[in-house]
């Protein structure tokens, strides 16, 4: 499918593939979270109009409402709408005519909406998740916890927030391959824009921290599907819980931050006329934060019983992370003072991100103390604290809407109403959330506190309300620029620099007429020679057809419906999954040792066994539509690469999700590691009957990684016999490996111990379990490979599947080398 | 990319060290021996995987690196959690 139907219609927008829409979706869509996530706050906080609350929400309905409000901003809104403005911009900054898999992209689209359907859902299931968005063990699972009950709404949303992450795991492959491999010519990393920079940083960290979450929401859903044990027990669960959520935890600040300090950077040096001050200085400051942020975590956790030395590193740790911010706000304050300031809408929203920053970062400082934290955690002060931090953010992001409205839409806003929104906004956020630090003795998520403190909190509520009336403000802004604005010119902006302001508003759907180029030390158009076309539409044809060269032009496309496909198969299976716990305590009520302690639970419905069938069903169909699809993709022949020249897109996509999976693996044996320290290592109990199984599928295993070896030694050879030989023993000893685990799976389960029997039988049968999980997947993608080998005599002239295959069937082999000592043998 | 006479002995090298592994928990080594004569050979493992037969030695270092810095990361989270709790 190539021809994008027009932006007028639906088709267009379930089939685009191409970034700018991509981009465009994201944003609409965070844009409706926010106004969900912001409808939360303001029923809560009637609620906190007086001490006890006026009686509009009950206890378990206020702790709804914070929650989703949590889970909504941070996740749903902050992320995503950075992720619109990256979509739309990071290609035309770097000189790209897309993203590097552009189905991909899309997909990760659909799975965000979905995801967050997927919440709206939980709210019709009993009731939504209201453990609070950090989801602290025991809160966040059934067994043990009476008052939160195994709702399937509560299963609903952490599933949801998987599909989230599942989401952002790939739109952050997407970025890496793109912004590492796809920059013009002469765009070195140092001259890369801001924007594209903060981003950069971003998806690096979101690489790294997003995995640590995905492996411990693959351990809750498990919990609460699956009735394991993770975080319900005393040995240790809370403190595994806090450890690995906040291990991506503290980064998602930086990661929600830094693409508003992208936009800051931009707009300042636009609006001053002048290039940021100490501009390597601050891409080395905003380096070292990435870095930090993965050195501070346990300053979240110093009312926990970890000890004192290492709060003590961590307190060390947080004062330094402030250091890198402190120089990027000199830069900004400097830049300003060495510019010309023109006080533009977008303007005025980043210049009041970067006060409340200010005040955001210093009242932070207090609580990286150790001492003082014992004082203000679980107060407002916390929560002024982090909102003068995330929503300096917002107001940055709000300033990135102003700032590339025009271009994107093609229109001009009125700076009027630009204005007044700017002055609506900020004295509705100050109202809102200064009068917290004066009200900090206020516990956070009740609604009981001293009477004292009722006028701070009708404040803020005041507050909330004028924040939110700015939100509108800004939509009828923007509604009239879009119904009556006069038309944008390329660029509005005199002194705006980047590449996105150099073509027409909006820009044409592949970007560029000719290829961008910095090789001269400015952004120029090439028209190559079709020698050295960069795999775009070559111009210039009618000349070269005259000149008698023979070219075939290199077509891209832009449209497939298969993401969206597989986008709702996903978000039905997963539905179907929320529903299942009733049905898993039926079972396990079955049985000789069922769980102690399980709560009520909803009575089972049919429906989610039949969803979960059914999901899977369009997940096979669509997946393999998705295989078979002819999509073509130009990779571009002249860009810079440094430091991942040399390697193809696929592949080193294939590496970079490869990364992400050691992580997700890391950090799910770091909880059998963590949690067999806590018990005393010796004292654990050796799940499994006996270590020969455990021997056998270890030479198994290592066989097929051969065997995976010989299939792309024979593809090289182009020997269809050896390479469907090769690909058939592999598939036929994946099966073996299957086979045995089946085996010593159901000798325990003969004996009445499954994986509720105790935590070691939990960690013993979930870590197995997600690796035999990655087999049966790279089965499934084995016979796909066979049949397509059978019947178009496949990667015989292209082998490189068969290598990208390889890469994934030996990363599963590694992580048995390591599951067979901790599990059978030590 | 190596010869398949090459991948035949990394095959039966990693065959050995996977034995090698049994061998020090099927017999009578003191058990701190056992672990770190274990770690040594599934590191032993893993190199020869990841460098062989998923060709990490032919890429840019900036794959290992990059591979490096995930292996950190787990480390990192493993052995600061587990030194809290000490």
């Amino acid at each position: 499918m190539a021809d994008l139907p027009p932006m007028t219609t639906v088709k267009r927008w379930l089939v685009t593939t191409n970034h700018k829409d991509v981009g465009i979706l994201y944003i609409a869509t965070a844009i409706f979270f926010l106004l969900l996530g912001g409808a939360m706050a303001l029923i809560f906080r009637i609620q906190l109009w007086e001490p006890g609350g006026v009686g509009i929400l009950s206890g378990n309905e206020f702790n709804q409402a914070v929650t989703t409000h949590g889970l909504l901003m941070v996740f749903w809104f902050l992320s995503p709408i950075a992720s619109g403005f990256a979509n739309y911009l990071v290609p035309l900054q770097i000189g790209a005519k897309d993203l590097a898999f552009p189905r991909m992209n899309a997909l990760s689209y659909w799975f965000y909406l979905f995801s967050g359907v997927l919440l709206i859902i939980s709210f019709f299931q009993q009731g939504t998740f209201a453990g609070g968005w950090t989801m602290y063990a025991p809160l966040n699972v059934p067994t043990y916890t009476p008052a939160m009950e195994a709702t399937t709404g509560g299963n609903a949303v952490i599933l949801g927030l998987m599909l989230f992450v599942i989401s952002i795991t790939i739109g952050t492959v997407n970025f890496l391959v793109t912004i590492h491999r796809s920059r013009a010519e002469g765009l070195g990393l140092w001259n890369m824009p801001m924007f594209t920079w903060s981003w950069l940083l971003t998806v690096w960290m979101m690489l790294f921290a997003f995995a640590a979450l995905l492996a411990a929401l693959l351990l809750l859903v498990s919990d609460r599907v699956l009735l394991t044990q993770y975080f319900a027990t005393d040995q240790g669960s809370s403190l595994l819980w806090a450890h690995l959520f906040w291990f991506f935890g503290h980064p998602e600040v930086y990661i929600v931050f830094f693409p508003a300090l992208g936009i800051m950077f931009e707009t300042f040096q636009t609006f001053t006329g002048r290039r940021l001050v100490g501009r390597k200085w601050v891409i080395i400051a905003m380096v070292l934060v990435a870095v930090q942020s993965f050195l501070v975590w346990m300053h979240h956790m110093f009312l926990t019983t970890i000890n004192l030395e290492i709060k003590t590193l961590m307190m060390a740790t947080t004062i330094g992370i402030s250091l890198p911010f402190d120089l990027m706000v000199f830069a900004l304050i400097y830049t300003m003072v060495k510019g010309r300031v023109r006080f533009t809408t977008p303007f005025l929203f980043s210049l009041g991100a970067l006060v409340l920053f200010i005040l955001g970062g210093i009242t932070g400082v207090f609580l990286g103390a150790v001492v003082l934290d014992y004082e203000f955690r679980g107060t407002y002060w916390v929560v002024a604290h982090f909102h003068y931090v995330m929503v300096s953010g917002v107001t940055a992001l709000v300033a990135g809407l102003y700032y590339w409205w025009p271009k994107i839409t093609g229109k001009m806003y009125s700076e009027t109403l630009g204005k007044l929104n700017f002055a609506v906004y900020f004295i509705g956020f100050n109202m809102l959330y200064f009068p917290m630090f004066l009200a900090w003795e206020t516990p956070r998520r009740v609604f009981h506190f001293a009477e004292g403190a009722q006028t701070y909190h009708q404040v803020a509520t005041v507050g909330a309300f004028i924040l939110g009336a700015s939100f509108l403000i800004m939509i009828l802004t923007f509604a009239k620029s879009w119904v009556s604005g006069p038309e944008a010119p390329d660029n509005p902006w005199e002194f705006s620099r980047t590449a996105e302001w150099a073509i027409p508003s909006p820009p044409p759907l592949e970007n560029w007429d000719g290829r961008p180029s910095y090789a001269s030390g400015r952004l120029e158009f090439v028209e190559d020679s079709p020698a050295a076309t960069d795999g775009g539409v070559a111009h210039g044809q009618g000349n070269q057809a005259e000149a008698g060269i023979e070219h075939e032009e290199e077509h891209a496309d832009h449209a497939s419906i298969w993401p969206f496909g597989i986008g709702v198969g996903t978000f039905v299976f997963f539905l179907g999954l929320s529903g299942l716990t009733p049905y898993i305590v039926d079972f396990a009520e079955g049985t000789p040792n069922p769980p102690e302690g399980l709560t009520t639970v909803p009575e089972p419905s049919m429906l989610y066994p039949i969803l979960t069938v059914l999901g899977i069903g369009i997940m096979g169909v669509t997946l393999y539509k998705f295989g078979m699809e002819d999509f073509e993709v130009p990779e571009m022949n002249i860009a810079e690469r440094w430091p991942f020249g040399g390697v193809g897109n696929t592949k080193f996509g294939v590496w970079v999700f490869l990364a992400s999976d050691v992580v997700v693996f890391g950090a799910i044996i770091g909880a059998y590691v963590f949690m067999r320290i806590h018990m005393g290592w010796h004292e654990w109990t050796t799940v499994p009957f006996a270590s020969w199984p455990g021997l056998l599928n270890t030479y198994v295993l290592l066989t097929s990684s051969f065997t995976v070896i010989l299939a792309l030694v024979m593809a090289e050879r182009k020997s269809k016999k050896g390479l469907l030989g090769a690909m058939t023993a592999t598939l036929l000893l994946g099966l073996t490996f299957m086979g045995v685990k089946a085996y010593e799976y159901s000798v325990k389960f003969a004996d009445g111990e499954y994986w509720w029997y105790g935590l070691e039988y939990s960690i013993y049968y979930v870590t197995t379990g997600l690796h035999a999980l990655h087999v049966i997947l790279g089965l499934f993608i084995a016979v796909f490979m066979i049949y397509r080998i059978i019947s178009v005599d496949a990667y015989l002239e292209d082998h490189r599947p068969v290598e990208f295959f390889g890469l994934y069937w030996h990363f599963v082999d590694i992580v048995w080398v390591l599951l067979f000592p901790l599990f059978y043998l030590m | 990319m190596a010869d398949l006479r090459t991948y035949t002995i990394i095959y039966v090298l990693l065959l050995v060290l996977g034995t090698g592994k049994f061998v020090f928990f099927e017999f009578d080594f003191a058990y701190s021996i056992a672990i770190g004569g274990t770690i040594l050979l599934a590191v032993a493992k893993i190199g020869l995987i990841a460098a062989y037969y998923q060709h990490l030695i032919e890429e840019p270092r900036s794959i290992t690196y990059m591979m490096a810095t995930a292996v950190f990361m787990v480390f990192l989270l493993t052995i600061a959690a587990g030194y809290s709790i000490q």
